[in-house]
Order: structure tokens, then C-alpha cells, then sequence
């Protein structure tokens, strides 16, 4: 994975710096607990207010991105008497499907295996518009006692109490560039270098990192304080998704949940709640072991709501919001050290998210209040941040909680994907239902076929030559070229739910980037990209921020969301994804 | 129905601009009493022309022929006393959008600017940066209305004899007025009068396809065709804020360029937009162009789907090249 | 000489934000108008920038940040406005829409200047944007300079020097893409900014430290204004679809003689 060290450039120069008593980088669910529950309890007993700051890189905190529907089994222990019509476009769980989407077009790569169980569902008609409904749900998937919701809507109603309380501030489009490592330990955060003004240090007793899945101060403590023995960070998704006003007098009801898998090709999952409002959100996610080179989350989003099964309820719709995130799908196995002297990982980038659930909001904000409960702890007793008082206080708790069980069972439940989406369907399945006890074991692609191998089945290897020269010369995507001559349809416009991806930035994403910071996004070898036939960082990137160039990709930061799938996308490990501001401008995803 | 009371300030020659005659066009499309107040200028050469449009009274002097807050704010509260007006009307020049707001707080009365479309039932305007667009009339008076250039077609009427009634107003102004500047020291890119705005976006600084930037070249094309055609130039928030960055980045932009929503929705006869992108805040810079071409790469561009009149898929930079060498 | 300049700004939705009106309760209003992310009125902001900058440069001067909006968005916007230049708050709770009157607003902000301790009205400029994003009229800071007695007033200012003498020469913008300079004699003035010239100042943890100090309570004890709004007969998008005649796959030369002929008007 690539880990950079930080995204300023000039150690040399003469930074502004600044005492506080707790730091927190990145606020998203995670935080957001940790801050909840910390806030409640200040000032101490004997009158002591900590100075606590969060500083958020986007331009405004709730400008995530997530599906989301969850248990909130966390969420609900801290607001017992939660309300969801407190909280814009939430509502409780009222109907769950799981989908097994079949192709009706005839484009996606399917396996022999796959292909005859299509036609066998196909000839026992129990199909409702090409999907067959799964007769029952799972019990380790079930959502029915949860909630759906909008991440934005929900870190906004948070962030709004805790900045209320005057316990704490949350600073957003302020990004960390980097964690103040002081050998064993972490005094602290640098902020990002603008033009105008160098990052000031930020020093603090105590650094909270809750910076999601890429973030970039979590690898940098990943790669200075090295990964937990048999533990790494390999397996990855870009989620997608569209908020979606439903067309005039649609049936769906709020709370409708639906889960799916199959299609716009087999390991691409895809999800479809429904807000109140007459609002939808519908995603997918594009998994790091799906094999294909052109991995064009975009495209094959706007393929996923042609699905006859969703069509005839989006049909007709506006796309309202849009956005994309990378999802660390490594889980339990992906978990980085804890704690150190002065520092603490909560949320996604601490291995919290739940892969056999699909959940991570509630796990992230539960690791979050478990922290802020330790940090309570060690407050009042008056003992200090290391290590050790950590690891008694915050990861006691966490081993302890049901967090922990969930996520061992979760563990082992992937690996069958790389085997095909049968048997990792079946993988999941068995790990769930025996508590991770039984698994089929696999292993992470190594390799992205190249183009010419991956399209051989249809597309004659001196075509792909020619669909790339016509790409290069018109400066038009090769990704797209590629997908049409493999046979998948044009994309039919409407200019209301099926936009370009350029609108969708502007649309859906009001994607938007302050001037006066460097480049996030860079190549560590560019004579690596002028030899690279794949250029899978430019057919993933969600912003269409990447786009192809002789030399190496060109990088626009203006359309960038910082969804992070670029970095990991890249086999050669080439890309360096850093710390930057701007990006998407919604808060309904 | 109310008297109306219609603004105007002549020029020195008692000249009235075209939306100075819409304004009394549109003030005699509702019916009622016009009375025309002028303000400034040669009131005797202006009455001569606009005189048939109704009675005329004026405020006259040197302190009033300039545009300042002061002057033209006592002057406009001293003819609306005079006219008893229930209505006050003006086009929307810099000089009376500067002073009514003020004007209907000294009258007690209530003001709306920027309308488009005045009719007995109410009249008509934009919010939200030309994005929205609301129908109302209202019950308080004095009610003061700016009025947008082709909100009416221009009064005409017969020249009579020049007769007005001369209002004595009191100045003694704290600000002097010292001229008009032209930004920069470069050459004029606005023309509010020309026949074409051209619309430059931010794709002309980007990268081409050829994985570098040509922005000298890009600015070498732009000012061409702003001579070639006349044009006047316009430019999407993203490029004016590249350009003020200080980067070498066409240095003949300002913010007086920018069309859309935070800057200005010029009016021409013709549009013609390349390298643009945007949703909603640029299309405003569109909402008053009669006929509009757009040249771009992406044939999908919602931009100009259904915006446009007709969308060019082509690389600008080619295109423009050859259309300088057409046009010079 | 020092100044006290109150920049009335109040917040609009973010300017990508896709907006449609819908009617409620008083009147119209916008469709999700609580959960579009807002900002600051943008050349409200630049007035704010500007109001910074000549407080640095004039020694004792101290710059006022008058708003009316909703107390819960407002906070919000301020946590991104407070991090840029500092500023002293003073906050009314009330509605941010485009569709309520502007003599309302006027007289709310009015008054809440008035009230400001400590205030010496000779020394004051009163900044603001020269149309909101929002209304987009152009009229509110006239009547609020008008309410506190002040003659002179500038719209659409791109520039503001002060002279050794405290003379304020000052450039507004004027029809043809001019600027008209104008020289006042000094303070008080009403001053409706357009873009000005400063970029927008990147966001500092410290001043934002610092202005929480007054921001919180101020809004903590933000009083409820009275605004209304007058009948509206109808609010509507504009009907923009065109139908585009896309011309592709034509050779760039070709494109361009089409568009010299048009441009000629042949
Ligand atoms: C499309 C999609 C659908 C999903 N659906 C569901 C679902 O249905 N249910 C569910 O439970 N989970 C779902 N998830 C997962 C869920 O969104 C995450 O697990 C959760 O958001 C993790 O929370 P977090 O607080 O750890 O991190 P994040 O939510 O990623 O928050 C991290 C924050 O840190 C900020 N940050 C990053 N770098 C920096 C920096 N350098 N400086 C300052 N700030 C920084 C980010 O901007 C962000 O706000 C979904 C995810 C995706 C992408
Ligand atoms: C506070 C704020 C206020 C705003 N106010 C305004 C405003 O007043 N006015 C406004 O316009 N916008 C405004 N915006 C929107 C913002 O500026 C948008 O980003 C902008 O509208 C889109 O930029 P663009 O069209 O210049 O560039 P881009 O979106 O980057 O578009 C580039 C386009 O150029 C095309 N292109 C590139 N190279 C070529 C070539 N060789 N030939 C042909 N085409 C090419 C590409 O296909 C692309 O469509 C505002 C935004 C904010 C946040
Ligand atoms: S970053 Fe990686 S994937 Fe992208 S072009 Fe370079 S080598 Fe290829
Ligand atoms: S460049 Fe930005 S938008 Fe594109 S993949 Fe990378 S992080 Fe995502």
C-alpha cells in the first residue's frame, strides 16, 4: 500500500504551533462518538476543561459519504431516547431483501457455474424482473431492528450538539497532513501547507486518529509504527452511490432496505434504501479482488439502476446527490496497533468495519465512545496517555464488546470471494452462520490481468490497440471505449438521473477545491505510468480527476473526492494519495 | 390607479437612454398618471423629447449631474413629495440602484429591483441569482421599482415643447466624484453593447491531450477572437479565480468578467461558450442570451444539452484557431 | 483615526447547491433548504475580507460580523468563516430566505448595529455585500444605512483607499465594465461590496480559536427577529430546456466557418 510521508513538502520551514489538550483528525462516525461521549463528561468533577479540537479535511463536516443502514445498536446507547424524525432522511429498518440480480443484457462476466444457475431460476420462474429474491435473510445481516440513514445528515445532528455543548471544536476544511511522531510516540498533528500560510503544528497530550479507511495520518502511523504481526491492510472497495428523488408517487415505503449482488457484474454488490421523503439511495460497491482492469465504478453504477429490477422504481427520478469512498474491507484483519504513547486509531482505519454485516458506521462510533469513555477514565484518575493506560483503559473495552466477537467472525469471512462470487457468497454465509468457525480460504489478486487478456474473450487484442490509439487521440476515456465494445449499452442520458460523470460532480457531488494547496495526488515513478498498459488508476477514479496522458495521468484537483480508490488501485503501488482540501459539497449522502 | 413617478437622468446633452424609455413605456403600460422626474443633466433638451410622456418635473444643478448617494437620494425623495406618487419607477442604471433602496426608507415606502416583466397584476423578478423567478405585486406605497433593460419595449412619442417644473434641492455632498476608470491597464474585454459574448471556462487552462497545459496560447486565442468579433468577453468563476491567483494564468481576466451567479448575466444578441462546464451557477451567465453556441468535448456535457441552441463536439483549441484566422 | 465596521452578511445555500421552491408555511421557500450546505453570502464574504484587511492596516479599528440567519446554520457556516479572518459576532435568528423582505431585514440589522456596545457611529463603516446570493436585490444595506443616518453610500465596490486625511476614495462598478472613482470625506459610509481584490484568506486554526470566544455566546444569546414577506402570485424555475442541434464528427475547420458565418449574421 502506499504511504507517503506527509503532504508538505518543505520540513525546513518555520511552522506556527499550538498547545491543546486532545487532538482528533478526521471527523466521521468515529469521532463523532468519541466526542459525544467525551463532551458529555466535561468539564471533570473537580472543574478541569480539557481543550479539545477536531480538524475535519472537508469543507464541511457531514460531506461523507455512506449508504447507510444500521443496527446502531452503539449509536442508540449513546441516544437511548433517539429519535429518527430528529434526523434528516432517517428511518427505522421496516423491509429487507437480498437480491441475487441476473443479467438481462447479457454484458457481465459470468462464470459456467453462475451462467447455469441463471438459466435454471430462469426456467423455474421464480424471477420478479430479473432478480431472484433470497427466500431468507441471513440472521448476521439483518437489519431490522436499525435504522436508515443519511452519514451526512447524521454527522451534521451530531457535530451540531457537541460544537453546541462549547466542550469541544470541530474545524472543518482543515486537513492533517501528518501525525508529530516523535519516536515512540505521537506529540500531536502538522496541518496542511497552503500558499498563503504553513501548517501549524497542533501539540496535544493526546492524538485521536479517525480518519477513515485512506486517511492519510492513519497510514503514516502504519507505516512508522509497522502493522500488528499477520495483520495488513489488502482488501479494499469503492463504494458509490446516488441519492435520488423518486419519481411522483412511487410505492416504496421509508425504510425499505434491499441488498444485492450479481449484477452490473458478479462481485459488484449493490445496495437500495429508502428515505423518507420520496428519496432513495442506491450504490454499489466495486471490491480490489474483482479482476477486471477497467474497473469503472461510474459507469457501472448507471448500469446497476438500469437494472429492470430498480428501473421501474427510479425511473423518472433526479439524481440529487453523489458521491464515492473507498470501504477498508481487510476488517479484523486489517487492524493496525491500537494505541501508542500519546495516540489512539478509532473507526474504519482502525479495522472496525464489519465485512460480513456490511457495517461500519455503528462500529466505528462504538469504538469511538469506548475511547471516550477511557479517555474519561484516564482524565479523572489523572494518569497520562501512554501506552499502557491506554491499552488497560480503551482497547480493554474494545476486546471486551461485542464489536470484537462480530469482527473475529467477520475475519475469515471474505476470502472466498477470490474464488468467485458463489462461493464467496457461500463463504460468507457459512462464516456467519457458524460464528467464523467454517471458512473457504482464498487469497487477495496478486495481478490485474492485463487489458488485451482480460477482453480476449470478446474484443480481438489489435482492436483494444485501436480502441487505446482512438482513446489517446481524442482524449476520451479508454475505460468507456473498452466497456462499449465488450457489449455493454450506451449509456442512455436523461440529464436527470443519468448524467455524465462530469455532471454528476456538479450536480450530485458540488465538488469544489479551495485555491492555494499543492496536489494530493502524485506519482511516485512516472516512468512507471508512461509503460503501465492498464492505467487502472484513471478507469477507477470516481471523480474522473485522473484522466490519461502520455507521460503519466493528469490530476485535476478540482474534481477530486478523495475517495482514495486511486492509491489502491494501482499495482504498482505508484500512486501517492496525501492529505488534501476541497471535494465533494453534499450532505445528504 | 397610482400616480407613477418615472426617474430618469439625461445626459448633459438631454439625451435618455433606451431603458430610461422602457421605464416609461412600462410605467404608461399600467394605466394612472405618469409623471417623469428628472434628475441631473439638460432637463430643458430631455423634457423636449420625453415631454409628451407626461408632466416633468426636475431637479437640476452641477451637484446633481453627477452619480453620488447623496445628491441623487435628496433629489429623488424631493420628486417623489412632488409627484404624490404611489409608484416609482427607474431602469436599473448604477447610479438609481445605488440611491432608491435608500430613497423608499426615507418614503416609508417599500422597493424590489431587478424586474424583468411589470403588468397590472404584478411584476416579475429573479431570486436567487437569476435562478428563480417569482410573480408579485404589493400593497405598501410608495412602491419603488428598478427595472431591467427589455422589461418594455421603448416609448416613442411626438417631441413637444420642453415645459418642465424645476424642484429646488439643497447639496452639500461630503463625496466628490472624480471620473470613470477602465480596469487594468489592458485593453477593454467587457462590451456590454457588442453583439457576441464570448464564454471562456476553465477547460482552457487544463490539461490538453496531450498531458500539458497551453494557457499562452489559449490567451493568445481568446483576446483574438474578443478582437476579431468584437465580443465581448465573459468567464466562468473557475478561470477569472485561476487568473487572480497571480499565476500566469491569462492575466487580462478579471472578476468584471465572470458571468453566472456571482458575477454578472449580461445581455447580447448571441452567445457562443467553450471549455465551459457547470450546472446551475454558470448557466445563469446564459439566462439572457438570445442565441447560444457552445463548443465542446463532451457531447453529454449537461451544460449545454438542451441550454445550448447548438453544441459543437470539437476541440476548442482547434476550432478557435481556425475561426481566428476566418474572422481577421 | 480608527474605524468600527459592521459587515452585514447572512448565508445562502452553497452557490452548486441545485435549488427549487417549494411553499411553505410563510410563504416560498426552498426545497431541503435546512440541509443545503450554506456559506457565507459570497460577496458579503469579500467584504468581510475586505473589512479585515482595513482593520490590520488602520490600528484600533474592529470589524463586526452582523447576521441574521438561523441560529443552527448560521453556527455551522461560522465554523468555516470564523477559521478566515477575526471578527466580533453579532447574531439574530431568523430566516435566511431570498423571499422575506428586505425593509424587515434592514430594520433588524438596524437595530442590532445600534445596540452594539460601545459602538461610535461616527467612526462607522458598514460594510455588506452589494446583492445577496439570496435575494439578490441590492437593497437591504441602503436602508440600513439609511437607518442609521448615513449619506454616503457605495454599490458594487471593487476598492477602498483610505487617504492620509481619512478620505476614502472608493471604486464602484458602473455600466461597460468601468469603475467610477469617487472621494469621500471620511466615515460614516454605507459600503455594498462586489468582488474587491483580496483572495479569499486560507482558513487558520488560531483565529478561528479566537473567535470562538465570541462567536458561541453570540449565538447562544442570538434574539428571534420579525421578518415577514409580502404575496407572492407565483415562484418558479425557468422553463430552460432548449432542443441543441449537436454537431459531431465534423472536421474543426468546418465548425468554425459555421460559427464565422453565424457570428457574422449570415
Ligand atoms: C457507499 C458506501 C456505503 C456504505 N454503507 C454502509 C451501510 O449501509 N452501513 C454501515 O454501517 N456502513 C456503511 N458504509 C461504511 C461506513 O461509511 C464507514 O464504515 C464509516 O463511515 C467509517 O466511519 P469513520 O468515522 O471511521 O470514518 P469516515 O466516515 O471515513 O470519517 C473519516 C473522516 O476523516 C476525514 N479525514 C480524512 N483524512 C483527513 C485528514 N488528513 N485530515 C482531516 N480529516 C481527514 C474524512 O474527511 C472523514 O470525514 C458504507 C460506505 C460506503 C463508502
Ligand atoms: C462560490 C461559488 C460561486 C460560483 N459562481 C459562479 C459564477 O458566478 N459563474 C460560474 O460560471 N460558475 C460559478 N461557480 C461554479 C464554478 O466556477 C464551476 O466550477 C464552473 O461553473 C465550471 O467551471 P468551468 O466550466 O470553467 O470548468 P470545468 O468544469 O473544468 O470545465 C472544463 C470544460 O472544458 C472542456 N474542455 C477542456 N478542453 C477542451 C478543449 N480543448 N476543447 C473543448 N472543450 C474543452 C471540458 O470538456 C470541460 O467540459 C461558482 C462556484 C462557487 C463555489
Ligand atoms: S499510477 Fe499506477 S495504474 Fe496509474 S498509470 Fe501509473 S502505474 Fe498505471
Ligand atoms: S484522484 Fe481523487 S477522485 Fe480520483 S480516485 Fe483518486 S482520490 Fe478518488
Amino acid at each position: 500500500m502506499s504511504m507517503e510521508p506527509s503532504g508538505n513538502e518543505s520540513p525546513a520551514i518555520e511552522r506556527p504551533s499550538m498547545d491543546v489538550d486532545i487532538v482528533c483528525a478526521g471527523f466521521g462516525p468515529a469521532t463523532g462518538g468519541f466526542l459525544t461521549t467525551l463532551t458529555r463528561g466535561l468539564p471533570l468533577e473537580d472543574g478541569t476543561l480539557p481543550q479539545v479540537m477536531c480538524y475535519e479535511r472537508a469543507d464541511d463536516i457531514g460531506f461523507g459519504v455512506s449508504g447507510v443502514v444500521t443496527r446502531a445498536r452503539g449509536i442508540r446507547a449513546s441516544f437511548p431516547e433517539l429519535n429518527p424524525d430528529e434526523i434528516p432522511m432517517a428511518a427505522p429498518v421496516r423491509e429487507e431483501k437480498v437480491l441475487y440480480l441476473l443479467d438481462p443484457i447479457g454484458a457481465s462476466r459470468r462464470s459456467f457455474t453462475l451462467k447455469s444457475a441463471d438459466s435454471l431460476l430462469r426456467a423455474a420462474g421464480v424471477l420478479d424482473h430479473e432478480a431472484f429474491e433470497l427466500p431468507l435473510i441471513p440472521a448476521f445481516l439483518e437489519k431490522h431492528d436499525g435504522l436508515v440513514m443519511s452519514i451526512g445528515q447524521f454527522n451534521q445532528w451530531v457535530g451540531q450538539q457537541i460544537m453546541m455543548s462549547g466542550m469541544a471544536q470541530i474545524w472543518p476544511g482543515m486537513p492533517v497532513a501528518a501525525p508529530l511522531i516523535d519516536g515512540s510516540r505521537v506529540a500531536g498533528v502538522q496541518l496542511l501547507d497552503h500558499e498563503l500560510q504553513p501548517g501549524m503544528e497542533i501539540k496535544a497530550a493526546l492524538t485521536v486518529v479517525g480518519d477513515g479507511p485512506v486517511g492519510p495520518v492513519g497510514r503514516q502511523l502504519d507505516e512508522h509504527f509497522g502493522m500488528p504481526e499477520g495483520h495488513e491492510k489488502r482488501e479494499w472497495a469503492v463504494g458509490m452511490k446516488m441519492v435520488i428523488d423518486l419519481p411522483e408517487g412511487s410505492p416504496l415505503e421509508p425504510g425499505m432496505v434491499l441488498h444485492s449482488f450479481g449484477y452490473p457484474e458478479p462481485e459488484i454488490f449493490g445496495f437500495f434504501y429508502v428515505h423518507p421523503g420520496n428519496v432513495a439511495s442506491a450504490g454499489i460497491f466495486v471490491p480490489s479482488w474483482f479482476d477486471s482492469p477497467v474497473r469503472t465504478t461510474y459507469r457501472y453504477l448507471q448500469h446497476f439502476l438500469q437494472h429492470p429490477y430498480l428501473w421501474r422504481y427510479v425511473e423518472g427520478g433526479r439524481l440529487r446527490s453523489w458521491g464515492a469512498k473507498t470501504l477498508n474491507e481487510a476488517g479484523r484483519r486489517g487492524e493496525p496497533h491500537l494505541v501508542g504513547d500519546g495516540w489512539a486509531r478509532i473507526g474504519e482505519g482502525s479495522g472496525s468495519t464489519n465485512v460480513l454485516t456490511g457495517s461500519g458506521v455503528d462500529e466505528a462510533w462504538t469504538t469511538g465512545t469506548q475511547l471516550g469513555e477511557a479517555v474519561l477514565e484516564l482524565l479523572r484518575e489523572k494518569k497520562p496517555f501512554t501506552k499502557e493506560n491506554l491499552e488497560a483503559t480503551y482497547v480493554r473495552r474494545r476486546r471486551a464488546s461485542w464489536l470484537e466477537q462480530e469482527s473475529l467472525t467477520a475475519e475469515k469471512s471474505r476470502d472466498g470471494f477470490h474464488r468467485g462470487i458463489v462461493a464467496g457468497m457461500l463463504g460468507m454465509a457459512l462464516a456467519g452462520f457458524s460464528h467464523g468457525r467454517l471458512h473457504i480460504p482464498g487469497a487477495p489478486i496478486e495481478h490485474m490481468p492485463k487489458v488485451e487478456d482480460f477482453f480476449s474473450e470478446r474484443i480481438p487484442a489489435a482492436r483494444v490497440d485501436e480502441i487505446r490509439r482512438e482513446a489517446a487521440s481524442s482524449g476520451k476515456p479508454l475505460h468507456d471505449a473498452l466497456m462499449d465494445a465488450w457489449g455493454w449499452p450506451a449509456i442512455p442520458y436523461d440529464g436527470q438521473l443519468l448524467v455524465t460523470q462530469q455532471d454528476a460532480l456538479l450536480m450530485g457531488g458540488k465538488v469544489q477545491a479551495a485555491p492555494g494547496y499543492a496536489d494530493h495526488v502524485a506519482f511516485r515513478d512516472e516512468a512507471l505510468c508512461a509503460s503501465c498498459g492498464g492505467k487502472t488508476c484513471v478507469s477507477v477514479c470516481s471523480g474522473q480527476a485522473l484522466t490519461d496522458a502520455p507521460e503519466r495521468p493528469a490530476f485535476d484537483r478540482e474534481k477530486c473526492i478523495h475517495c482514495g480508490a486511486c492509491m489502491w488501485n494501482c499495482e504498482r503501488e505508484n500512486v501517492v494519495f496525501m492529505a488534501g482540501a476541497g471535494g465533494l459539497h453534499s450532505a445528504e449522502n | 390607479m397610482e400616480t407613477i413617478l418615472v426617474l430618469l437622468h439625461p445626459d448633459a446633452e438631454g439625451a435618455i437612454a433606451k431603458a430610461g424609455l422602457e421605464a416609461i413605456a412600462a410605467a404608461h403600460g399600467l394605466g394612472g398618471e405618469v409623471i417623469i422626474g428628472l434628475v441631473g443633466g439638460n432637463a430643458a433638451g430631455a423634457a423636449k423629447v420625453i415631454g409628451g410622456a407626461g408632466r416633468v418635473l426636475a431637479v437640476e444643478g452641477d451637484a446633481f449631474s453627477q452619480s453620488r448617494y447623496a445628491t441623487d437620494a435628496a433629489a429623488a425623495q424631493a420628486l417623489v413629495a412632488a409627484s404624490k406618487a404611489g409608484i416609482v419607477m427607474a431602469p436599473a442604471t448604477s447610479r438609481w440602484s445605488r440611491c432608491l433602496a435608500g430613497v423608499a426608507q426615507r418614503c416609508g415606502g417599500r422597493i424590489d429591483s431587478h424586474i424583468t416583466a411589470i403588468a397590472p397584476e404584478g411584476v416579475t423578478r429573479w431570486y436567487y441569482r437569476q435562478r428563480i423567478e417569482a410573480t408579485f405585486t404589493r400593497a405598501e406605497l410608495p412602491w419603488f421599482l428598478l427595472l431591467e433593460s427589455g422589461a418594455a419595449s421603448a416609448w416613442q412619442g411626438a417631441p413637444c415643447d420642453g415645459t418642465f417644473e424645476r424642484i429646488a434641492v439643497e447639496a452639500a455632498p461630503r463625496t466628490e466624484v472624480k471620473g470613470v476608470v477602465s480596469p487594468g491597464a489592458g485593453e477593454q474585454t467587457v462590451k456590454p453593447e457588442a453583439e457576441l459574448l464570448f464564454v471562456a471556462g476553465a477547460g482552457w487552462t487544463k490539461k490538453q491531450k496531450d498531458g500539458a497545459a497551453h494557457v499562452e496560447r489559449a490567451g493568445e486565442l481568446i483576446l483574438g477572437i474578443v478582437r476579431t468579433a468584437g465580443a465581448s468577453l465573459g468567464s466562468s468563476k473557475s478561470l477569472v479565480d485561476l487568473s487572480g491567483e497571480g499565476q500566469a494564468v491569462l492575466p487580462f481576466l478579471s472578476h468584471l468578467n465572470q458571468v453566472g451567479q456571482t458575477g454578472s448575466t449580461p445581455r447580447h444578441p448571441k452567445g457562443l461558450a467553450t471549455c465551459c462546464h457547470g450546472e446551475e451557477p454558470h448557466v445563469v451567465g446564459w439566462r439572457f442570451i438570445q442565441d447560444r453556441r457552445a463548443v465542446n468535448l463532451d457531447a453529454n456535457c449537461g451544460w449545454a444539452r438542451g441550454k445550448a441552441d447548438v453544441l459543437y463536439v470539437a476541440d476548442a483549441f482547434e476550432v478557435m484557431e481556425e475561426l481566428n484566422r476566418l474572422l481577421a | 483615526m480608527s474605524y468600527h465596521i459592521a459587515v452585514c452578511a447572512g448565508i445562502v445555500p452553497d452557490p452548486l447547491q441545485t435549488l427549487e421552491p417549494v411553499s411553505g408555511p410563510q410563504g416560498p421557500a426552498l426545497k431541503n433548504e435546512m440541509m443545503l450546505p450554506a456559506v457565507l453570502d459570497p460577496w458579503a464574504a469579500h467584504a468581510l475580507y475586505e473589512a479585515s484587511h482595513l482593520a490590520k492596516n488602520v490600528p484600533g479599528s474592529k470589524v463586526y460580523l452582523v447576521s441574521l440567519a438561523p441560529k443552527a446554520k448560521l453556527q455551522q457556516v461560522l465554523m468555516t468563516m470564523a477559521q478566515k479572518v477575526a471578527f466580533e459576532l453579532v447574531a439574530l435568528d431568523g430566516p435566511s430566505s431570498g423571499f422575506t423582505e428586505s425593509a424587515d431585514v434592514a430594520s433588524a440589522l438596524a437595530a442590532a448595529i445600534e445596540a452594539i456596545p460601545g459602538l461610535d457611529r461616527s467612526q462607522l463603516l458598514l460594510f455588506g455585500g452589494w446583492e445577496s446570493a439570496a435575494r439578490a436585490a441590492g437593497t437591504t444595506l441602503a436602508m440600513v444605512g439609511e437607518r442609521l443616518g448615513i449619506t454616503e453610500q457605495f454599490q458594487g465596490v471593487d476598492a477602498l483607499k483610505v487617504g492620509a486625511d481619512g478620505s476614502l476614495e472608493i471604486l464602484e462598478r458602473v455600466e461597460g465594465g468601468k469603475h467610477q472613482v469617487s472621494v469621500c470625506a471620511g466615515a460614516p459610509a454605507v459600503l455594498g461590496w462586489a468582488t474587491g481584490s483580496l483572495p479569499e484568506p486560507p482558513n487558520s486554526p488560531q483565529t478561528g480559536m479566537q473567535n470562538m470566544r465570541t462567536v458561541m455566546p453570540a449565538l447562544q444569546k442570538a434574539k428571534p427577529a420579525q421578518v415577514g414577506a409580502h404575496a407572492f402570485l407565483s415562484v418558479s424555475l425557468p422553463k430552460q430546456q432548449r432542443t441543441t442541434r449537436i454537431v459531431k464528427d465534423v472536421p474543426a475547420a468546418e465548425v468554425a466557418r459555421e460559427i464565422a458565418a453565424w457570428i457574422r449574421g449570415s
